[in-house]
């Protein structure tokens, strides 16, 4: 007889499978949760790179399916209630899609209250006295894992406030009859994701916060007068911008070293003058324009310095080495031959406006942009010749929270309308890049290589614009300092209009001819 | 002290004593005249700046501008210039009266109420030293509070007091300070 129980374990065993959410809900849930891979994978004692394994595409099976099944479950219903509690307070909280009529619709009123198992492993309770429905709020006799709701969508049907009960389009598999068990649909968790008040974990203040306490304090302090405001927090805009930049190296994997050793290519020879360094700003205008009459659009590159501190910057001292090498890791100036330029008619030169030949000092955006461009895909030039190079150590990354936290503030405050802050985060990152190096407007930081290359980045971000428009058919006639750039042509289907760093702006349109020398030629 | 370095470079490692490193960058920080003093615009403006006051001129003539007031006259009038030790000596003077003066308001920022500066040591150059006597010799940060002998012996020209008063400020990074009694670069701002 103990074969046939083995046999009936086994069959038991065979039941069907726990439902789990599709993989990108997985992975939404735990990181809503604050919970790291290793973590959770602890708790069910597995490996990380398994439960990685599991988030991108694997299923697991088995007995310990059935525990990360629970898990999430166990997840959902947390983040869910903590979404639920803030608009409805009486009724249960969660969210269930209604059970559509294929599976559940066979439910006849049972004589007990008891739990009944049905074909897809839903618990449902009948309930003695109805209670309000989850998804439309009215009364329903019936309970679904522990929330009341109706069982066909006849009977359900969600008034305006029951957002939950309407269907995503996008996921096609949580809307099946077999639907997971207490999973609601991933819906929620996209919405959750994007909803600013997270009650379930606090988010501790960021430099987000930082900035917006500024400004109301400031407001506060000039009693609502926004010129006084602005005025005072444009006063103090580089220790703000330096204090920033502290919140945002907070834990973070490298120190800003803020005065190494400097080559003397680097200083200034003067105290007036300029160091060796050649930022490749570019000052170029088209020689001739095509014939005919035409209406050139000039655009304006939105916050270029705020999108160039996303660049390679060297972290520590700068190191001497000679030799024709490129290393890609590393950052810092180099000092070239630049190649022939050959499409100056069309194009401007990489290198900016250099009237002296022979090498010079370029930084790194200016030598990556001149590999590029040298490289299999573009092939518009040869490659530079490096003679000799001042690097370090670079990472693209050490300046990005510090970006990230102004653009996000910036991004508000042109949704808001609020030109306070406007003009605060404004100073904040023009001032941080133009002090950073030797200025005694701002002793904290002795970075001129920075400095340069930031500047530098911003003028490959142009040309590297211009180079887009060229190749989407348009005519460029104009390359001019960090943001503007002259265009011929319906620059529309190649550039969005707006004000997000992402977009340009429309600064001026002008007429120009071919013999008018109006706008043309005056640059030279 | 037992730390100290004996024979410095002997194998080829390359820096400057910390304490040369923290007076430049306290000439960095004290600013003044950058035409250099053999220029007609150098010397005139150092000249102009020991004769503003007689409190300065009286500073000046103790840090060794011995000149009649004749002379100076001559020389500010534009009819005669300074020989070649005379500007030595203007510019020596100038570099006194001016850290000085500067002193006491950078004392003050570098103090910061008691809460200090934090001072970046960047260690010595070790490239030219063979692969099997290189040492890790880590970047470090420290927070000095009291700068007052520094910036005290910096301002009276004193090499060997503000090379005991540094001293005494990095035996504080631990037992490795002697690592950094040479360095390649001391940083702080004021």
């Amino acid at each position: 007889m103990s074969d046939f129980d083995a046999i009936d374990s086994l069959l038991d065993a065979v039941g069907p499978q726990a439902q789990l959410p599709p993989c990108h809900v997985r992975r939404e849930l735990r990181e809503q949760a604050r919970l790291s891979k290793a973590q959770v994978a602890r708790a069910l004692g597995v490996s990380p790179s398994t439960l990685s394994g599991w988030e991108t595409g694997r299923d697991p099976a088995g007995e310990i399916r059935t525990k990360y099944a629970y898990l999430l479950d166990g997840l959902n219903t947390k983040l869910t209630t903590e979404t639920e509690t803030e608009t409805e307070t009486e009724t249960a909280p969660a969210a269930e899609q209604p059970v559509t009529s294929g599976t559940a619709a066979t439910v006849t009123p049972l004589s007990s209250l008891d739990l009944r198992q049905d074909e897809d492993g839903d618990d449902v309770e009948l309930l003695v006295a109805p209670e309000p429905c989850v998804l439309c709020g009215r009364p329903a006799g019936q309970r679904v894992a522990g929330f009341a709701q109706h069982l066909t969508p006849a009977d359900c049907q969600p008034t305006a406030t029951g957002a939950p009960a309407a269907p995503p389009a996008g996921q096609p598999t949580a809307h099946t009859p077999k639907a997971p068990l207490r999973t609601p649909p991933p819906a929620h968790a996209t919405k959750r994701s994007k909803s600013p008040a997270r009650h379930a974990f606090q988010e501790p203040s960021g430099p987000l916060d930082l900035i917006r306490e500024t400004v109301q304090s400031a407001l506060t302090e000039h009693r609502g007068d926004a010129d006084a405001a602005t005025a005072a927090l444009l006063k103090r805009a580089i220790p703000d911008a330096m204090r920033l930049l502290d919140e945002t190296r907070k834990g973070a994997r490298y120190d800003v070293i803020a005065h190494p050793w400097i080559p003397d290519i680097l200083k200034k020879q003067t105290a007036r003058g300029a160091d060796q360094i050649w930022e490749a700003r570019p000052k170029w205008t088209r020689h001739q324009l095509p014939p005919g009459r035409h209406q050139v659009t000039a655009l304006d590159i939105n916050g270029a310095y705020l999108s160039a501190l996303k660049t390679h910057l060297p972290l520590g001292q700068l190191e001497h080495s000679t030799g024709p090498a490129h290393d890609r890791r590393r950052s810092g100036v180099h000092l070239i031959t630049p190649p022939e330029w050959e499409h100056q008619a069309v194009l401007p030169n990489p290198i900016g406006q250099r009237d002296d030949p022979g090498p010079l000092w370029v930084t790194e955006p200016t030598l990556r942009l001149l590999l590029r461009l040298s490289g299999p895909k573009h092939q518009l030039c040869t490659p530079p010749q490096i003679h000799e190079s001042y690097t370090s150590g670079a990472t693209e990354n050490l300046l990005e929270k510090f970006r990230i936290a102004l653009k996000d503030a910036r991004d508000t405050a042109i949704e808001q309308d609020d030109t306070v802050t406007l003009e605060y985060v404004k100073a904040m990152y023009s001032k941080f890049v133009s002090t950073m190096g030797q200025s005694n407007y701002n002793r904290e930081l002795y970075r001129p290589d920075w400095m340069h290359l930031i500047r530098s980045q911003a003028f490959a971000n142009l040309w590297l614009k211009a180079l887009k428009a060229h190749h989407e058919g348009l005519t460029v006639v104009r390359a001019m300092g960090t943001d503007e750039l002259h265009i011929i042509g319906d620059w529309r289907r190649v550039f969005t209009e707006g004000r997000a760093v992402t977009e340009v702006k429309v600064k001026d349109t002008y007429t120009a001819t071919n013999t008018a020398a109006e706008h043309t030629g005056e640059g030279e | 002290m037992p730390e100290k370095n004996i024979d410095f470079g002997k194998f080829g490692a390359r820096g400057i004593k910390g304490s040369d490193a923290v007076a430049r960058k306290l000439d960095e920080l004290a600013g003044g005249i950058a035409t250099p003093v053999t220029a007609k615009r150098g010397w005139m403006a150092r000249l102009h700046y020991l004769t503003k006051s007689p409190q300065t001129l009286k500073a000046a003539q103790d840090a060794g501008l011995t000149v009649t007031h004749r002379t100076l006259k001559a020389w500010l009038d534009g009819k005669r210039r300074p020989s070649k030790t005379n500007l030595e000596r203007i510019d020596q003077a100038y570099r006194t009266v001016r850290r000085h003066n500067v002193a006491r308001h950078l004392l003050r920022r570098l103090n910061r109420d008691g809460r200090g500066t934090r001072v970046e040591i960047h260690p010595l150059n070790q490239s030219q030293v063979p692969q099997p006597l290189q040492r890790v010799v880590e970047y470090r940060t420290m927070n000095v509070r009291r700068w007052d002998r520094i910036v005290g012996s910096w301002a009276a020209g004193d090499h060997q007091s503000l090379d005991a008063a540094w001293q005494d400020t990095i035996v504080d990074l631990g037992s490795q300070w002697g690592q950094y009694e040479y360095v390649t670069n001391v940083g702080f701002a004021a």
